[in-house]
């Protein structure tokens, strides 16, 4: 009880915590914003440490949850739970998983019209979410040192801005409260990548990302308020709560009559492609992902690493949170079909791509392409393993892309070229640096022992799923698989070229070119360590969101009886 | 004293805060002919006069008089709403054209902003078609010389006031036209009289009639509003005005043109039961030019370079999505008993009509702030770079920019949302629900459109670096006072929408 207590309190930390030091950051410059950049960066880990760790034990602590368990139901507890929320009502001194705090009413006092609330919390889905933001803030800020000189404060406050936005996203437990923070990345991601970009091509880039992802957010908004207001019209209750949403529509969906269930699922049609289509931008699947290679490799390195490892989580984050349990005969009906078969063509599109790039930064920019469609492939697979093995991936993945990007940015601050065929033999010049991409190169084309082996299993397990073989299930495994291999071939290819064979390296951008230094060593270390330790065990990680990823498998499975 | 004297002579107290303007303004006009007047002393007494009226609206506040039908005034909550913005709106402006005319010219500008104000705020006390009327050309009338006092000299200036002149004239024939037919369908001028009546007459033979009404007065009030096909004066309106007056011609012809049809059409609430063809037909009618007002609005605003054209278009687009709400209206009378509202389309109205004002009022002091005869700020190239050399103005224009997009935690989203709420919170019996849907699809496409364009201002200041020698430091004067209203305005209204949304929704409850 007492560490439910503690995070409650020190939940809104984390989004207060990257504000204050926004604007906190705004007024320094030079070496002191620097110094407080990275003050406020390990402040936040240190919290994120203290949330997750405490966290933990309270997400798998389903007693309080047993006791809304409907037997009749057959419901083990309701869809979505989310623990320690600000602002709970508290009911004889305990949960009641919802939240006080309105924002924005429609209706005044009328007890079924609810207000769009300020509702975050944590579950199974995003605890490790909410870690993996933590923890890459410091990697962005540590290799922010030397490659942005240039109005430093600006930049540090505008990333701490970026982080708040993110955070609140995988916090978020109401549905407008997740969309504005959804949106309002945005704006610092336009004023970081126009404003410190390295290339000449940054505001274009800028300009499509912000157009693009604006684009599908307001089809989002549409298919949101579109869904709140039909779940309104068949039940009487207007909630902008995601758990009361994901009960009403579980149960609703179970009680209607036959006439009422294929009503209910056409709308769903239409409001799930609505609410997808945000989120199919900002993974991005195939064909919406053409702003993504300007945007990765025009921006300055370390919000490269934030667009990778955090950004496009969102995205998937998004699909897992909002539309499989508010579209769940949707998710079967048009998600699988559809977005199966945009993630099973990103796959190997964005391999073939990858292999063809002539540039390290888009050669990770069109695998992060090729990986992210594996994840949103198991997304929509919609069963127990491909969701918990998605939510792993998107955190392995932002461990090991990020770290990727990490280095592909130490690379290029050393010498002024990033071509990859500029480069040959760099194992001789810089050992370490080589040393740990080809390790995390082997995490990304998932080694066993790896990070991303774990989750690629997980994911290849739900694809597999033989109830979904009407949708060609196996084929999209067979597709994934291929996907794995094309991407040890690309990833190896690029290693090789580059890393191996006779010294030739391009011209030095600064001074005599040396060997990580011990900063350096810090930003990366870390994400290694990290990338072992998920691969060697990931079961302690698997078991914190057991829970909440079978529960929603739970409305899957309810879902597959009903869609014929 | 009978009871019917009583109405009147209550009725009339209500017009208290509006003569006490006209009177300030009238010793104004007199104050401009006395020598050793200069601008200072007109906006103090300006603003001095707006005092006078708010202060005169809270001590001689009538009680609302008991029958409706014969008062020609009526202080309802939506008169009060309309007046507390006109009047707000109207200190703004102030401020905004404290340094726009000469010394000679200032004191007749500031007698015809508060004469606009005035009339401004009567189009909601309104509850007379004649009264309406005389009501919107008081806000018509003065502004013919507040385009013209300024800008005296410039070429652009006189065809911006011609324009606006003849078009204005144009549209106030319409409007009379289109009230000409309802008082000969009903025999009455009385609006209150009008919304009883007019519902039993059209279920029979009279409906196109009604509908010929309908369309001239929308044809009149749609100038105002720069609905689509009725913006053409627009963009060349406001590129050659002056910006104050701009800034005034932008908001308060919006406020009184979309107080004037909420009010006009209030009946077609009350009239579904008898007459739902006519009903569906003027449904029909605001969502064809909802959906074609936006799509213009945001097409041609792509093409434009000049901010203030750009501007112009904005507020065409921007019209467009306030007359979402006008179309859904009336869905609100098919509503079931136990349904409860979630939003409505005139509370969204008022409500996107503040934040509206606030960021374009903003957009353009800032504008003018910037402005120089020597260094002018026209273009989009005009405000490159602007982050390095004024960093405030940046981040205010920034602001508001933003807010027209409609990003959230501004006002400008928290509007755009409540719109897109209200049609899609048509209620389930209520027809056409299947294209009001489709109205809130082509908002979102539309306002993904507008993004474009303010987009490519925000990119210029904050982006790139200046094109030509940077604009000289300013100092701040009262402009900047009206900027940082504005600027608190869209942020408080986006990041806590409560108060305002009660205010608007206790607004339009009568109608």
């Amino acid at each position: 009880m007492l560490t439910s207590d503690l995070i409650r309190t020190l939940l809104p930390g984390l989004l207060l915590l990257p504000i204050a030091a926004g604007v906190a950051l705004r007024f320094l410059d030079g070496q002191k914003a620097r110094m407080a950049a990275l003050s406020f960066a390990i402040a936040q880990l240190l919290l994120t440490i203290v949330i997750v760790a405490g966290g933990m034990f309270e997400v798998q602590d389903t007693a309080g949850l047993e006791a809304l368990t409907n037997i009749r139901e057959k419901r083990s507890g309701p869809v979505f739970a989310p623990r320690c929320v600000p602002g709970d009502p508290m009911t004889n001194g305990k949960q009641t998983f919802t939240t006080k705090f309105d924002v924005m009413p429609f209706s005044s006092g009328h007890p079924k019209i609810k207000a769009a609330q300020f509702f975050i919390g944590i579950d199974g889905l995003n605890i490790w979410l909410i870690g993996l933001a933590g923890v890459m803030l410091l990697p962005v800020v540590l290799l922010s040192w030397d490659t942005v000189t240039d109005r430093l404060g600006a930049y540090y406050s505008w990333l701490f801005l970026l982080q708040a936005g993110v955070t609140g996203a995988f916090l978020s437990f109401d549905l407008l409260f997740f969309y504005v923070c959804f949106e309002l990345t945005l704006v610092p991601l336009l004023f970081l990548i126009g404003g410190w970009g390295p290339g000449p091509n940054r505001r274009d880039a800028a300009r499509k990302l912000f157009l693009y992802t604006l684009a599908g957010g307001l089809m989002t908004l549409v298919g949101l308020a579109g869904t709140v207001l039909y779940v309104y019209d068949r039940t009487g209750e207007l909630t902008f709560s995601i758990p009361k949403l994901a009960e009403l529509i579980d149960v609703n969906m179970k009680r209607a009559d036959e006439a009422g269930q294929a009503s209910w699922q056409n709308a769903q049609m239409y409001l799930f492609l609505a609410m997808a289509f945000g989120f199919m931008v900002k993974i991005p699947l195939v064909p919406f992902h053409s702003w993504l290679p300007g945007a990765y490799s025009e921006a300055p390195p370390g919000v490269t690493v934030m667009l990778s490892a955090l950004l496009a989580k969102m995205g998937t984050f998004g699909l897992l949170r909002i539309c499989l349990p508010l579209a769940p005969d949707a998710t079967l009906s048009v998600g699988m079909p559809l977005l199966g078969f945009l993630g099973a063509f990103g796959i190997v599109y964005g391999a073939m791509c990858a292999y063809m790039q002539t540039d390290f930064r888009r050669l990770v920019a069109y695998s992060s392409i090729s990986h992210l469609g594996f994840c949103a492939l198991a997304i929509v697979s919609f069963n127990s393993f491909g969701i918990s093995g998605s939510v792993l991936h998107m955190v392995n993945h932002g461990l090991s892309t990020g770290a990727m990007f990490v280095l592909v940015g130490m690379l290029t601050r050393r010498y002024a070229s990033s071509q990859i065929a500029d480069f040959s033999g760099i194992w001789l010049k810089l050992p370490m640096l080589t040393f740990f991409m080809i390790f995390i190169a082997l995490a990304t084309v998932g080694l066993p022992g790896l990070n991303n082996f774990v989750s690629e299993v997980l994911m290849m397990g739900g694809l597999i799923d033989m109830r979904n073989t009407k949708v060609t299930g196996i084929v999209f495994a067979a597709v994934a698989g291929f996907g794995i291999f094309l991407s040890a071939w690309y990833t190896l290819t690029m290693i090789r070229t580059a890393f191996f064979g006779p010294l030739k390296e391009p011209q030095a951008a600064v001074g005599e070119v040396k060997d990580l230094t011990g900063r350096e060593r810090f930003a990366i270390g870390p994400l290694a360590l990290l990338c072992l330790l998920l691969g060697v065990m990931a079961q302690p990680v698997l078991d914190v969101m057991k829970r909440d990823s079978d529960r929603l498998a739970q409305v899957a499975d309810d879902a597959r009886l009903r869609v014929k | 004293m009978n009871s019917l004297e009583h109405t009147l002579q209550q009725a009339f107290q209500l017009a208290v805060p509006e003569v006490a303007l006209v009177g300030v303004a009238c010793v104004l006009f007199l104050l401009g002919t006395a020598r050793g007047v200069n601008r200072h002393l007109a906006g103090f007494i300006a603003l001095g006069g707006l005092a006078i009226a708010a202060i005169s609206h809270f001590t001689a506040l009538p009680r609302v008089p008991g029958i409706e039908t014969v008062t020609p005034l009526l202080g309802d909550k939506f008169a009060m709403f309309v007046r507390m913005a006109a009047f707000a709106t109207g200190a703004a402006l102030v401020l905004f054209a404290w340094n726009e005319c000469d010394d000679r010219r200032s004191s007749d500008y500031m007698a015809c902003l508060l004469i606009a104000t005035a009339g401004s705020s009567l189009v909601g006390t309104a509850n007379d078609l004649i009264f309406l009327f005389l009501a919107l050309e008081l806000v018509s009338i003065p502004t013919y010389v507040m385009l013209y006092l300024p800008g005296l000299q410039s070429k652009k200036g006189q065809e911006a006031v011609v324009k606006y002149f003849m078009l204005s004239v144009m549209s106030s024939a319409m409007l009379l036209f289109g009230f000409s037919y309802i008082y000969g369908l009903t025999g009455t001028t009385n609006l209150a009289a009008i919304q009883e009546i007019l519902p039993r007459l059209v279920a029979g033979s009279e409906s196109t009639t009604a509908i010929i009404a309908i369309v001239f007065v929308t044809a009149g009030l749609g100038f105002r509003i720069t609905a689509f096909p009725f913006h053409f004066y627009a963009p060349d309106v406001y590129e050659g005005g002056p910006t104050g007056t701009v800034a005034f011609l932008a908001f308060v012809p919006k406020v009184s043109g979309f107080a004037a049809l909420l009010k006009l059409f209030a009946f077609l609430g009350s009239a579904h039961a008898v007459a739902n063809e006519f009903v569906k037909q003027a449904m029909m009618l605001f969502w064809i030019l909802s959906a074609i007002t936006m799509t213009a609005g945001n097409v041609m605003g792509l093409l434009q370079n000049n901010l203030k054209r750009m501007l112009a278009y904005s507020g065409v687009a921007n019209a467009g999505y306030m007359l979402i709400g006008l179309a859904v209206m009336p869905t609100q009378a098919y509503r079931g008993i136990d349904e409860a509202v979630v939003a409505t389309g005139p509370e969204a109205i008022m409500f996107y009509l503040l934040a509206y004002g606030a960021m374009t009022i903003g957009t353009l002091t800032v504008i003018s702030h910037l402005h120089s005869p020597n260094r002018p700020v026209e273009t989009v190239d005009d405000v490159a770079g602007l982050r390095e050399t004024h960093p405030y103005s940046a981040a205010l224009l920034g602001i508001f920019l933003l807010s027209m997009i409609g990003l959230p935690l501004t006002a400008g989203f928290a509007g755009k949302f409540l719109l897109f709420m209200s049609a899609l919170a048509a209620p389930a019996a209520a027809p056409m629900r299947d294209l009001f849907v489709a109205l809130a699809v082509i908002g979102a496409v539309n306002a993904a459109i507008g993004a474009y364009y303010y987009l490519r201002v925000i990119n210029a200041m904050f982006l790139r670096t200046s094109l030509s020698a940077p604009t000289p430091r300013r100092t701040a004067g009262p402009l900047w006072v009206t900027a940082i209203i504005c600027a608190v305005f869209t942020v408080a209204f986006g990041v806590y929408p409560l108060p305002m949304i009660n205010l608007s929704r206790a607004a339009v409850g009568g109608l």
